[in-house]
């Protein structure tokens, strides 16, 4: 390539002759000018700054049926996926000259290093590192700059020196002056840079170098080429520096890119954006672009104190025309006090503060954001440099009627999974459960375009509520799942199976399976089932498997309201069951901490084997009746299955007479069996309170035991009693009134009788006993 | 300024009389009709800077916008409001604004509770009213009423202290800037210049709400308690420097440590956190404003001048603070233990004197 170059004479010189014309990324004001200038030239050949694999897409964005902001995006080909952003308003000057070119038939390319090799680079700095080093450099340089530009910093300097300026030639001057002093800021007087950004920009610059020679070489006079780049890169073209040569490019990294156009919106746009410098009032350079087409300068001030204004109307706070014109005034006040033409938008907002907010911006701080930022949202024509997945994802909004959602305001969804028998097609009847099954599939693919909208619906698994708002994030992250599938659904299994696969233990891969049921994904039902089964047979913990049953039982139970099958279900859960029931008597040799999750565990097991009919209700019981019987295991378990058996019924007055007497006898400590006691007050207090022997027994139990040992029990009975509410307690100190022979009137006068000085005495010497943390 | 000695509190124009000399002399700018000098002059009276040779000194330490914002105001001819926490250096504002910008600081109205409309408008001298009927020479005009005359800046202070009917006076006053004395058949119309500062309290008690219309002729500003510690050290700093000169209290200024010590006590106190903002506590009742800190560390010094060996030590530092802090006795007095106990005596030994003083006398 050099060589082609040098065999050209005069090209050296030639580059001074070139137009370079400076910009500051969507900039109204360099949009008019670079018209301006354009119709001044009149070019043959138009570069713009932007990744040169873009050039095939400005057909696209010149498109008359775009409504912007669009925004161009690159994204690798591989995960982890990595993008790119280009996004251009209507006021952008990017977007100005591709349309100048288009509507006189001049040629017009992006002329940047192409995005294969800016994600290639952003790939090299590292993962940790990711933007850090040249991020912070930048902050530092900007922070510099806003100190020298003094009062309101770089961004209301440029606004009212040249945003303000009102011919293309001062424009153009004092941009390249603006970026002469940047590139002095940053340090950076040639291309031979260091290190991160700086060597980037070398780089960069090299290579647009390279196009503008290869254009010059095809014979294009330099007078009739002209390059729109921000305005730090103005100088940098001008450098009398080697190119970029192929074979330096060729080695340079990459990561393979494609491309896509999409939509985006001015509140992306007022963030940050990934190309070039974000723009902080879009809604706010759009009333400025539009004061330049009325050719009135002060437009903008008037579009946007009345815009505030209007707002606060409609919002319920009186703002009077005259607070308006004293805004107007004001802010041109304070612009001619810090030497301006025209007021800026700082000018315009503190006098807004002043004027129509009482002082506090507070007050303002929402009409602000709307006049500011606003809410404007670009659009696409259908098919249009779509990914698959987009289209398919714009489709299925159209088919499940939620293109009204697709707004920037948050909306909430209620569906209904029910047959809807009042219509008459059977696609509206199931609308909502095509709709809940895709809105589950974008949740599984992290699409914000829909979360699950809080608060429990009232205990009915057909009702769901969605809050539904569409960024441009969301999209992002639509182009991203382009990876995992063509469609939404496809892309939705996938990722469910390499959830599944990840395997983070029977309980995770039990949930895997409950979204995928949620997403109407049979087949990923199914897989995540083989997956469940495989974990299994290895041994799991007793939560897991009773949570992982638990879950299962939950899908088959509510099921056919998705109408997805689930006969490969069951077999699973049967094993499940059959792996719980073998391992919980052995589990249940545990302390007092792991008792607490494990009758947690034995509670779900019993729910699972109560709701649905084909698992082996012998089994549990005979699994109930070891754990209840055998001394050797944690009592509080023990005491916990014989309450369930007890509530079942399947255990006589005989047993259970012989079960109390054994656990609450002398011999036993008085810790074993006060626990035991606590265990079968975890269950159905009726069932105990009905049972009157019960307290016979505990009542001549405790008249056994001695100081000591009953101070000790006592510990474990409180906290088994501080399960009951206070009218069950009532009832068993009735219960204890016909065990010692009295009326339970005299007994309830008792419990509510004032303490007498001896009862206190008594009740002092329990309170240096220590107990514990109960 | 001869005659002037001996004074306790001079004006700020006569305070400052070289500076706003110097800027007259060295104006750049077109002057506005009714002004002594232009919008960047006055500017530069308030914030600091240089006129010709001369060193302006800074006289509001703050945000400097808040103040282009005041002065654009009062160009555009529009009144100013300035509300703020007490402390927050409206009253100072407004005097030095006037003082820069027609040179006499003293046309005020001091607003109270007993206000009443004539002292907004005007009265009369009732020996001549009874003697010889209504005359212009028996009507006693009031300081916006010449303000209106003169094509100059009238300041009501206090603004929400006065009953509202009063408050309401000035609504006619800044929408048709004029005053008719009817019993004359007299109408003075406004000069141009004229304008309006008040300033009003948000915190205080006994205050009237103002109302929508009166708000309404007002531009607003809200002028907020120092952002940094720096930044109020600053203040405090200067501010006690000036006043200790003034005053003629003959004690060292307090050092960094005394200031850095009393800034950091009132600002956690009045944001109800400790200053790193890991720390929650209880403030107390009262208001503790940056013009609090000036008075008590002036209060300090006239005790360590008095009583003590002339330097602030701890002993004075502690009854100031006890005095500024503890107003309403029980639950002040509580708080302030808190803050002693919990914060003060865990800072270690650089605080561990000044706590042992402040515990000593809130027992007490």
């Amino acid at each position: 390539m050099a060589g082609i170059v040098s065999g050209v004479p005069g090209i050296e010189s030639g580059i001074e002759r070139l137009n370079r014309f400076g910009i500051r990324h969507h900039s109204p004001a360099g949009a008019w000018h670079l018209r301006e200038f354009l119709d001044k030239v009149r070019p043959e050949r138009i570069f713009v700054e932007g990744p040169s694999d873009f050039t095939d897409l400005i057909e696209g964005i010149t498109n008359e049926a775009v409504e912007l902001p669009i925004a161009v995006m690159a994204y690798t080909e591989e995960l982890p996926v990595r993008t790119l952003l280009y996004p251009l308003a209507e006021y952008s000057p990017e977007y100005q000259a591709l349309l100048w070119a288009k509507e006189h038939g001049c040629e017009c390319r992006f002329f940047d290093l192409p995005s294969d090799v800016f994600l290639g680079m952003e790939a090299d700095r590292g993962e940790d590192g990711e933007e850090e080093t040249g991020g912070k450099e930048e902050t530092l340089v900007y922070a510099r700059l806003d100190e020298a530009a003094g009062a309101g910093g770089q961004e209301a300097f440029w606004e009212r020196v040249l945003e303000n300026s009102e011919d293309a030639a001062g424009y153009q001057k004092g941009a390249e002056l603006f970026g002469r002093f940047l590139r002095e800021l940053s340090g950076e007087p040639g291309p031979a840079g260091s290190d991160g950004g700086r060597r980037e920009n070398a780089l960069r610059e090299a290579y647009m170098r390279g196009r503008i020679r290869e254009a010059l070489a095809q014979g294009i006079a330099p007078e009739k080429i002209v390059t729109i780049t921000g305005a730090y890169h103005v100088e940098g073209l001008a450098w009398e520096a080697p190119h970029m040569e192929e074979t330096e490019f060729s080695a340079l990294a990459r990561r393979k890119t494609r491309r896509t156009l999409m939509p985006y919106s001015y509140y992306r746009l007022s963030r940050h954006s990934g190309y070039g410098a974000g723009n902080r009032a879009p809604a706010y350079c759009e009333c400025l672009w539009e004061a330049r087409q009325r050719g009135r300068a002060d437009y903008a001030a008037y579009r946007y104190l009345s815009g505030l204004a209007a707002y606060q109307r409609k919002y319920g706070q009186a703002v009077s025309s005259a607070e308006v014109i004293e805004a107007v005034r004001l802010a041109s006040a304070l612009a001619s006090l810090r030497g301006g033409k025209g007021p800026v938008l700082e000018d315009l907002r503190d006098a807004a503060v002043t004027c129509m907010g009482h002082g506090k911006f507070s007050e303002i701080a929402l009409a602000v954001a709307d006049t500011e930022i606003g809410t404007r949202l670009g659009t696409l024509p259908k098919g249009m440099g779509q990914t698959s997945i987009q289209a398919d994802f714009y489709r299925e909004l159209e088919r499940l009627k939620l293109e009204k959602y697709r707004s920037l305001r948050a909306e909430e969804l209620k569906l209904d999974l029910r047959e809807k028998l009042t219509v008459q097609s059977r696609t509206l009847a199931f609308l909502d459960r095509e709709r809940s099954f895709f809105l589950h599939r974008l949740r599984i693919l992290g699409i914000r375009f829909a979360s699950p909208g809080g608060g429990k619906q009232e205990n009915a698994t057909y009702a769901e509520r969605w809050v539904l708002q569409w960024t441009p994030e969301a999209e992002i992250q639509i182009v991203e799942a382009v990876l995992k599938g063509d469609t939404v659904a496809r892309a939705a299994a996938f990722q469910l199976k390499e959830q599944a696969e990840k395997n983070g233990g029977i309980g995770s891969v039990a949930r895997t399976i409950r979204d995928a049921f949620l997403c109407g994904l049979p087949e990923a039902v199914s897989c995540g089932a083989h997956m469940l089964q495989a974990t299994a047979v290895d041994a799991a913990g007793m939560e897991e498997l009773a949570q992982a049953s638990s879950e299962l039982s939950q899908i088959l139970k509510y099921g056919d309201i998705r109408n997805v099958n689930r006969e490969g279900l069951i077999p699973i859960l049967e094993q499940l069951f059959l792996r719980a029931c073998l391992l919980l008597p052995g589990e249940c040799v545990c302390d007092a901490g792991a008792a607490d999750k494990l009758a947690e565990a034995v509670r779900q097991l019993d729910e699972v084997v109560r709701e649905q009919d084909f698992l082996e209700e012998e089994r549990w019981i005979s699994v109930l009746e070891e754990i209840s019987g055998r001394d050797d295991l944690n009592t509080k378990l023990s005491g916990f299955a014989t309450a369930i058996r007890l509530e079942k019924g399947r255990m006589n007055q005989e047993e259970i007479h012989r079960e109390t007497a054994r656990r609450l006898s002398k011999g036993m400590p008085a810790d074993l069996g006060a626990s035991w006691f606590e265990g079968l007050a975890l269950r159905n207090h009726y069932a105990l309170i009905a049972r009157l022997f019960l307290w016979q027994s505990l009542s001549d139990y405790l008249d056994t035991l001695d100081e000591e040992e009953f101070k000790r029990s006592l510990v474990f009975l409180r906290r088994a009693f501080s399960g009951f509410t206070s009218s069950e307690k009532d009832q068993i100190a009735e219960n204890l009134g016909e065990i010692w022979g009295m009326n339970p009137n005299q007994v309830s006068e008792m419990v509510n009788e004032i303490l007498n000085e001896e009862d206190q005495a008594l009740v002092d010497t329990l309170s240096d006993f220590d107990f514990g943390d109960i | 300024m001869g005659e002037k000695e001996g004074l306790q509190r001079l004006p700020a124009e006569d305070l400052f009389a070289a500076e706003i000399r110097a800027l007259i002399e060295n104006e750049k700018y077109p002057v506005p009709e009714g002004w002594r000098m232009s919008p960047r002059s006055v500017l530069t009276y308030i914030c600091g800077g240089k006129a010709g040779k001369t060193t302006i000194t800074p006289k509001y330490i703050g945000q400097k916008r808040l103040v282009e914002i005041a002065i654009s105001t009062l160009i555009t001819d529009r009144a100013l409001l300035l509300i703020g926490e007490p402390g927050t250096a409206k009253s100072w504002l407004a005097e030095h604004l006037t003082a820069a910008i027609n040179g006499d600081s003293t046309r005020v109205i001091q607003g109270t509770a007993g206000t009443t409309e004539e002292q907004i408008r005007y009265s009369w001298n009732y020996a001549m009213l009874i003697a010889d009927g209504p005359s212009p020479e028996a009507l006693i005009p009031s300081p916006v009423f010449r303000a209106m005359q003169e094509g100059t800046i009238a300041r009501v202070e206090e603004i929400s202290r006065c009953a509202s009917e009063v408050q309401d006076a000035l609504i006619s006053i800044l929408s048709e800037k004029r005053i008719s004395v009817p019993e004359i058949s007299l109408e003075v119309p406004a000069k141009k210049g004229f304008s309006l500062i008040a300033t009003a309290n948000t915190r205080d008690k006994g205050v009237n709400e103002m109302s929508a219309a009166l708000k309404r002729r007002f531009n607003i500003i809200v002028l907020p308690s120092p952002d940094s510690l720096e930044r109020e050290m600053e203040i405090v700093r200067s501010r006690v420097e000036q006043l200790a000169g003034g005053l003629g209290i003959c004690a060292a200024l307090p050092e960094d440590e005394v200031i850095e010590k009393v800034c950091t006590i009132f600002r956690e106190l009045r944001q109800g956190m400790t200053l790193d903002g890991k720390q929650k506590l209880k403030p107390p009742s009262g208001v503790l404003s940056t013009a609090e800190e000036i008075s008590l560390l002036a209060g300090s010094m006239a005790l360590a001048a008095g009583f003590g060996n002339g330097t602030v030590g701890d002993y004075e530092l502690a009854s100031s603070l006890q005095g500024a802090i503890v107003k309403e006795e029980e639950a002040d007095s509580k708080a302030w233990e808190e803050y002693l106990e919990n914060i003060m005596k865990k800072r270690g030994r650089r605080w561990l004197g000044l706590y042992q003083e402040c515990r000593e006398l809130n027992r007490g």
